[in-house]
């Protein structure tokens, strides 16, 4: 599935192995011998040190905000979790709940680290470019729009380098709490053919996931999912379509009324 | 001054609780709580307790260091809240160390006019009994030296001393999660995080 | 705290609970409803008793009084119960109970007028006869409590209303003990006297033939407990006559004489003479001008109507309209009598009578006891008694509201007094030669009295006060409020601290007495700035216990009452009244559960799951808890984890029904365990045999449910995930570690 063709390397704000890294975390996935040498959460009897002394805990949050990391190399990892997930699937279905729950835990901590490195950086415009409030140090997202602001514009340039392409709210009266991210091509996706016959299927599922995180992590309950919205210009064209759940619209109506932004 | 650090999950769930003294001022770094025989479930109890606060707050305040939002009075327990972006809570409850009878006494003479409106219904001298314990003095007088955070909780010295304090445990906190081995929801148990906690602590508090 | 997996903890059974004493005071309040609901009738009835005479029939003067009819409202009001109607009206959110009311109810009538009661030897004679050790006083000291049918008052801008409730409270002025009682120095202080009265109620409590039903079944946190009521109601009843405020100063007096007397009118006259000017006269800092009363008491067993009909028509003309004649059998009457009827209880009876057993509420069962009247005695001192208030009491209060009003107040508002805070010395009411500017202090009027503490009755601050507190029985509460808001600077220019302290009081609670104005957030502020200002007066300044204990104790209910934003403050005076240490070791008890019924009575704001405080309450509940546990009552012990229980479960039923902070989980089965192993004790009970029932205390479970506890539950768990889980585990138990403070 995964055709690495160049070896571009592409700002993706990524680290590099030895970071904890969204990329880095799907090592979980592995088989457990990896874990054995888990070197920071036991309890201290067990505890291991790296041989240069260096835990997490010394390393800068912002070393790597701006290295980059090999497109192959996630191309190639992806292609992985992917065919991971396929494993005893039983359907496309099954297949985009796995992905999504593997994107989930993702979006959660993408979330404390976007309001870290705002925080910390001053010359950073990351968080205030899009997001409604520009003061510093943000403010978590109350309100669904400046959630989906900071899905938009921050967590999208944080993942993928850029904004995404489009943020749009469900015209129908029945489905107020639906609302739609657009992305022309999805990174995820640039190297994953989907055969015919599962045409219905788009990886950029754990994408959905990873927003999924992110909303949840704020307090928005919501169900995250992609779907393909193919133009003759964009025929990667993805939809993120997020249905946020009732104790959040009750909840809007509440901070509607109370002023809350 | 003696502190009780907690961090919660969303769901309540204690992720990682330390006890520690002020270090400034000549201060050793170990907790005195006023009742020491009922400290460890009280400080629970009145920490617990504050979340109906931190829950209303939270979501009328986007900031994430939310300030002083709760005081408990019978034991003169203060709990500032700071809130991470995806849901955990640092939770620091800060108890001033017990004044002397005397001094307690001159502090709520400086005034029936300037004692506090609404919110802070404090200073008192007198004792009685809960809990098996006598009730605590409360010196939130402005009059007793309010430069040193040790003296007066609610003081904006204080404020910004623990809004530093939580920003650093935030960024170890956040380095924690960042590891791939950390689900959300899991006791923090690494010593390394626990000594960085300590040291931010005997640097801003 | 309950998951299904645990026992129950011990339920009270029914038989819990609060004491007879508590049980005979429901049926107290019982017959003086069906008390109240006869009313009517019989009234009615003895309005058309032509054997009456020449007296005008008591209820139709009431009713055809003309200023009250002219009053569009008075009718109409009287179909409906205005009190309860408006205020709740009023009230800011939908999360107040029928509690509220009923302590708003009984703080109110607790400020009610004082109307002395002066017999002669011979009328104290024929009560004594009737078998009434107390006296004329004694027999209509309960009547007074409750008058019957609706009691009209006009307020300060000419608008009537209707009271159901409305009461006065009978003192003796002719007995042993001298009127207002001194502090005797034998006899512990008021607050001591609660604290035994209510440790005797608790040992009522355990004899298990007196046990009734702890009303736990109209629990929730917010109706009141008995033993919480009655801790009210014997604050409110210590008999404290002080120069500072004036509600205890008798308001009016009855002079009575009986239809034997040989001399009646010399009778009336001395007795008049006695508490003018002879050794019956109250104190010098009691305003001597109130309200004289007359009244024949004729004996329908052994004299002549006649006669004591002309007697009566002769006092009319001698003394004027406030004239009465009662007309009693001075048979004694038991309960085999056919036209028998018991005799209410007092229901404000002071902590001293209550510990003497005097007016003790009847404690055994047994009907001996009791007193008993004619079903026509009952009625003819109803009649007289609402007589009495509506037509006398009622009218001259209102009257001397108005004048003071006029003469007092009104200059006080004026220009002058708005412009120049030290007006009155220009005013010149009091004409005070000391008006020269005396510097930093402020004006000092020189009417306060230093050195015995007290104003004379007749100078500008006194009356003030008199005529607030007067606008504040009759329930203008408006009128009152800015009344002592007038007079809140003149005392502490003066250092009369205790009138500083009441007056701030008094302000406070008459602001929050009032139903229409419903205090903003900032008008909290400022009735919380004069509670502290009264708190810290009466408490510091003047070490008066029972007055700082009694305003904290009124602010809390009030403030509660209220709802909303002003719960929290309500719970924050209860704190301070602990902290204080103005409560004994029962009143502590009470007072968290007072303070966990505060919390409980905020409700979640609809649609969102923040705003109620059910943490904080359920809290207080355990901290009761333990402190009734540690007062050896295990089965009220059992009844606050219980309400604990019920006001956490909607905060832990995310956790499944257990504390996620292992100490508190630990804390509270520790506290559950001691508290059925006290109690099966305290029945006598095998321990050993029942403690198998008890689910062993297992914090492990605890800590085993903090790991499994998914951020969210929309997905699944990632087996892969839970493998790791299961990892962690097998490495130890998380918990194991765990740092104690």
């Amino acid at each position: 599935m995964s055709q690495p063709r160049h070896n571009t390397m592409l700002s993706l704000s990524r680290t590099t192995s030895n970071t904890p890294s969204p990329a880095e975390k799907h090592h979980q996935h592995h088989p457990s011998q990896q874990i054995q040498s888990a070197p920071l959460s036991s309890p201290s009897p067990g505890l291991r040190v790296p041989s240069n002394r260096k835990t997490i805990y010394d390393r800068h949050l912002n070393r790597s905000r701006n290295s980059e990391l090999s497109r192959a190399s996630f191309a190639f990892l992806f292609g992985e979790m992917v065919t991971y997930a396929q494993r005893r699937v039983t359907g496309i279905q099954d297949l985009e709940k796995r992905l999504n729950e593997q994107g989930y835990p993702l979006g959660l901590r993408l979330l404390d680290l976007l309001f870290y490195r705002t925080i910390s950086s001053s010359t950073s415009s990351a968080l205030s470019s899009s997001s409604s409030t520009s003061a510093s140090p943000p403010n978590r997202p109350l309100r669904i729009l400046p959630l989906l602001h900071l899905i938009h514009g921050p967590l999208w340039r944080l993942l993928f380098g850029r904004a995404a392409d489009a943020l749009e709210h469900s015209v129908s009266p029945e489905t107020p709490n639906e609302y739609m991210i657009t992305d022309n091509d999805p990174m995820v996706n640039t190297y994953i053919s989907v055969p015919r016959e599962m045409s219905m299927l788009n990886c950029a599922a754990f994408v959905a996931g990873i927003i999924e995180g992110v909303c949840d992590g704020c307090g928005f309950e919501t169900k995250v999912t992609a779907h393909n919205q193919p133009t003759e210009l964009w025929p990667g064209r993805t939809i993120f379509l997020l249905r946020f759940g009732d104790s959040v619209m009750e909840r809007e109506k509440v901070l509607e009324r109370a002023g809350v932004k | 001054m003696s502190y009780y650090f907690t961090i919660l999950s969303p769901t309540d769930a204690p992720l990682f609780n330390i006890a520690f003294g002020t270090s400034k001022s000549g201060g050793d770094g170990i907790a005195r709580f006023r009742f020491p025989d009922t400290a460890q479930y009280m400080n629970q109890f009145i920490i617990h307790s504050s979340l109906d606060i931190v829950e209303e707050a939270q979501w009328m305040n986007g900031n994430m260091y939310l300030k002083h939002i709760d005081t408990y009075p019978p034991a003169a327990a203060f709990i500032s809240a700071f809130l991470a972006p995806s849901g955990a809570r640092f939770l620091l409850l800060h108890q001033p160390p017990q004044l002397p009878t005397a001094g307690s006494a001159a502090a709520a003479s400086t005034g029936v006019g300037a004692a506090a409106g609404s919110g802070s219904v404090s200073g008192s001298s007198g004792a009685s009994s809960l809990l098996g314990s006598s009730f605590a003095a409360t010196a939130s007088s402005s009059r007793t030296s309010s430069s040193s955070i040790a003296a007066n909780p609610t003081s904006p010295q204080t404020e910004e001393a623990v809004r530093q304090f939580m920003n650093e445990v935030y960024e170890n906190y956040v380095k924690t999660v960042m590891s791939p081995f950390y689900r959300q929801g899991m006791e923090i148990r690494s010593p390394v995080f626990r000594t960085r906690v300590t040291a931010a602590g005997k640097k801003w508090l | 705290m309950t998951s299904p997996g645990d026992a129950a903890p011990v339920k009270p059974p029914p038989s819990f609970s609060p004491g007879v004493a508590r049980a005979s005071s429901t049926s107290r309040y019982s017959t003086h409803a069906s008390q109240r609901r006869d009313s009517v009738q019989s009234l009615d009835s003895n309005h058309v008793d032509p054997s009456v005479g020449p007296s005008p029939p008591p209820l139709s003067a009431t009713t055809e009084l003309p200023i009250r009819s002219a009053s569009p409202y008075a009718r109409s009001l009287r179909s409906s119960t205005p009190q309860l109607n408006r205020s709740s009206l009023a009230s800011p959110d939908g999360g107040r109970f029928e509690g509220a009311e009923d302590v708003r109810s009984l703080i109110i009538r607790a400020f009610s007028p004082v109307v002395g009661v002066y017999a002669s030897v011979d009328t104290d004679d024929l009560v004594h006869q009737k078998g009434f050790p107390g006296g004329f006083w004694g027999l209509i000291r309960p009547f007074g409590e409750d008058v019957p049918g609706k009691i009209v008052i006009r307020d300060s801008v000419g608008s009537s209303r209707g009271w159901e409730d409305y009461g006065v409270r009978f003192v003796d002025l002719g007995g042993q003990a001298r009127y207002p009682p001194d502090a005797t120095p034998g006899q512990p202080p008021p607050l001591t006297q609660i604290d035994e009265a209510l440790t005797k109620d608790l040992e009522a409590a355990e004899n298990p033939l007196a046990r009734t039903l702890r009303p736990k079944d109209l629990a929730g946190a917010s109706t009141i407990s008995p033993l919480y009521k009655d801790f009210l109601h014997q604050l409110l009843s210590i008999p404290s006559a002080t120069p500072h405020e004036t509600f205890r100063h008798p308001v009016a007096s009855v002079i009575a004489i009986s239809s034997r007397n040989t001399s009646p009118l010399e009778t009336l006259r001395q007795l008049y003479a006695d508490t003018t000017n002879g050794d019956r006269r109250l104190p010098e800092w009691i305003h001597p001008e109130y309200l004289r009363y007359y009244v024949l008491v004729h004996d329908e067993d052994r004299d002549d109507i006649a006669e004591s009909t002309k007697l009566y028509d002769q006092m009319k003309r001698h003394f004027g309209l406030h004239c009465h004649l009662l007309r009693l059998r001075s048979n004694q009457c038991v309960v085999t009598d056919d036209d028998s009827v018991e005799v209410p209880e007092c229901e404000w009876v002071s902590p001293a009578e209550r510990l003497s057993g005097s007016a003790e509420p009847l404690v055994d069962l047994d009907t001996d006891g009791r007193l008993y009247l004619f079903e026509s005695d009952v009625m003819a001192i109803k009649a007289f008694v609402r007589e009495l208030v509506a037509q006398s009491v009622i009218p001259f209060m209102e009257n001397r509201v108005a004048v003071w009003n006029d003469q007092v107040a009104s200059r006080r508002r004026g220009i002058s007094g708005r412009f120049m805070s030290m007006s009155r010395r220009w005013a010149g009411f009091g004409s005070s030669s000391r008006s020269s500017l005396t510097g930093s202090a402020g004006g000092v009027s020189g009417n306060y009295d230093g050195a015995r503490g007290f104003y004379r009755p007749d100078v500008p601050e006194a009356v003030l006060r008199k005529m607030a507190d007067f606008a504040f029985m009759l329930r203008d509460w408006k009128l009152a409020a800015s009344t002592y808001e007038l007079i809140r600077s003149d005392y502490a220019n003066d250092k009369a601290w205790k009138y500083h302290a009441g007056v701030h009081e008094m302000c406070a609670i008459s602001l929050l007495l009032n139903p229409v104005s419903m205090p903003a957030k900032t008008k909290l502020g400022d009735i919380d700035q004069m509670l502290d200002t009264a708190c810290y007066s009466y408490h510091t300044r003047c070490s008066d216990v029972p007055n700082a204990l009694r305003c904290l104790t009124l602010a809390v209910e009030l403030l509660k009452s209220r709802g909303g934003l002003a719960t929290e403050s309500a719970a924050r005076w209860a704190m301070r009244a602990m902290d204080l240490g103005l409560v004994g070791s029962i009143g502590q008890v009470l007072l968290s559960e007072r303070i966990s019924a505060c919390y409980a009575s905020r409700p979640p704001l609809p649609g969102v799951r923040w705003g109620a405080r059910y943490r904080k309450a359920g809290m207080w509940s355990v901290l009761a808890a333990d402190l009734w546990l540690q007062l050896g009552q295990p089965s009220l012990a059992s009844a606050c984890l219980e309400e604990a229980e019920h006001l956490y479960a909607s905060v832990l039923d995310r956790n499944e029904g257990v504390f996620p902070m292992p100490e508190m989980q630990a804390f509270v089965d520790n506290l559950r365990h001691t508290i059925q192993v006290e109690y099966l004790e305290a029945r006598g009970l095998n321990t050993q045999e029942s403690l198998d029932a008890v689910p062993p205390m297992d914090t492990q479970e605890t800590s085993e449910k903090l790991d499994k506890r998914q951020h969210r539950r929309s997905l699944v768990v990632n087996p892969l995930e839970s493998g790791i889980q299961d990892l962690a585990d097998n490495e130890g138990h998380p918990d194991d570690d765990f740092e104690r403070a």
